[in-house]
């Protein structure tokens, strides 16, 4: 038995990390990003029950990621004649094949993050569309936040995230990352929409504040996921520089009053110096 | 395996009456190459806007049906597993170096009679 409110904690965090891992490694199965979603959600649903019941796994990544697969797999198989008339993600390489996928928890699961990440800013998608997809696919970010965070209707935001998906399938985005040949042009899609999402909650558009601190720290969480995942990457580490830098004045860009200070009359005393630190 | 049209956009059509063999030389062998592949399955090559003429509602009139710098010059049809494999042909093609486009869009289906005629 575990604590409910240690359990919550848990599965709190595990979504603000984890989500992008397992949703991508479950789509890499569904091959549909609208069945990975729900069988990412229901998993973590499912968490709740389990680990109060059975204590939380040492790995709760893994966890969620068997759980959600193999809901996708019963799923494929209940729905075995309909799903086979709906266009699939297209795989180029190694197609997973069913019995491979059903490890067991604690298992070490391929990171498939960035797959998902050259498919949500698949530069034939419409940008405002890369930028949806990205903060829905990968962040798990609910399609009414972002549309606050974009000061669009709810239903306008999710026939964006629609339509995207739907392109996906329809001209047969592939799943997968680049070729070496395509990646500097695709890696540039990317950091385009990883720079577009910080500069909106750097200077909001409107609204009462400057800043948007939930947008910048998506954007950030982004920047810092791909370093991880690109670490050669100078392109990749150059824009997480710059977005740190950027983001370090934060604090000090506005008066007690919330008013624009400008360069010279910020106290640069305060300016948060941890990002000069070497991190991981 | 999908099919993608793609559609050639340019100032006007090469393949104008006129043209010499010279003006058609880049894209006929562009035309061969992907032949050869065997990722393209149909193509035409259109005649100039000059020919065109385009009917909306009860009135006909000469010309383009779109009035834009560009025309759709030509089309073709290829087979490639995934977007990707369609916008590395398409980018291949000679239309690009003249300062024209490609619009891929994915077939949804076709349709051809069983026997094909001589001459289009």
């Amino acid at each position: 038995m575990s604590d409910r409110a240690a359990v919550e904690a848990a599965i709190a965090d595990a979504h603000c990390r984890e989500w992008a891992r397992v949703l991508a490694a479950t789509a890499r199965v569904a091959r549909d990003l609208d069945l990975a979603e729900e069988c990412v959600q229901e998993a973590y649903a499912a968490a709740l029950q389990s680990w109060t019941r059975a204590g939380i796994p040492g790995n709760p990544a893994a966890w969620l990621t068997t759980t959600a697969r193999r809901r996708a797999i019963d799923a494929i198989r209940r729905d075995a004649t309909l799903r086979s008339k709906l266009p699939l993600l297209v795989e180029s390489e190694d197609e997973v094949a069913m019995d491979d996928v059903v490890e067991e928890p604690g298992e070490a699961i391929p990171d498939e993050r960035l797959r998902l990440i050259f498919t949500c800013c698949h530069p034939a998608l419409a940008q405002d569309g890369q930028v949806a997809l990205t903060l829905r696919l990968l962040c798990g970010i609910p399609t009414a936040d972002i549309a606050r965070a974009f000061l669009v209707s709810e239903p306008t935001m999710a026939a964006r995230i629609t339509r995207a998906k739907r392109k996906i399938s329809v001209a047969r985005i592939p799943y997968r990352v680049p070729r070496p040949a395509e990646l500097p042009d695709r890696l540039r899609a990317v950091l385009a929409v990883i720079h577009l999402l910080f500069t909106a909650g750097h200077t909001a558009p409107s609204g009462a504040s400057l800043v948007r601190a939930d947008v910048v720290d998506r954007a950030l969480h982004l920047a810092r996921m791909l370093r991880e995942l690109m670490p050669d990457d100078t392109e990749v580490r150059g824009l997480y520089a710059l977005l740190l830098v950027t983001d370090a004045r934060r604090a000090t860009r506005t008066d007690a009053g919330g008013r624009l200070l400008q360069l010279k009359d910020q106290d640069r005393s305060r300016w948060d110096r941890s990002w000069s630190k070497p991190t991981t | 395996m999908a099919q993608y049209a793609i559609l050639l956009y340019a100032d006007d059509s090469a393949h104008a009456p006129e043209a010499t063999p010279a003006d058609l030389e880049p894209h006929n062998r562009h035309a061969d190459e992907l032949a050869r592949s065997g990722s393209m399955i149909r193509a035409y090559a259109l005649t100039p806007r000059d020919m065109a003429t385009s009917v909306r509602g009860d009135t006909i009139t000469d010309g383009p049906f779109v009035d834009a710098k560009e025309v759709v010059a030509g089309f073709y049809v290829l087979e490639a597993p995934d977007l990707d494999a369609a916008l590395a042909i398409a980018r291949l093609n000679p239309v690009l170096r003249m300062g024209g486009g490609v619009e891929i869009r994915p077939v949804h289906t076709s349709w051809a009679p069983e026997q094909e005629p001589a001459t289009a």
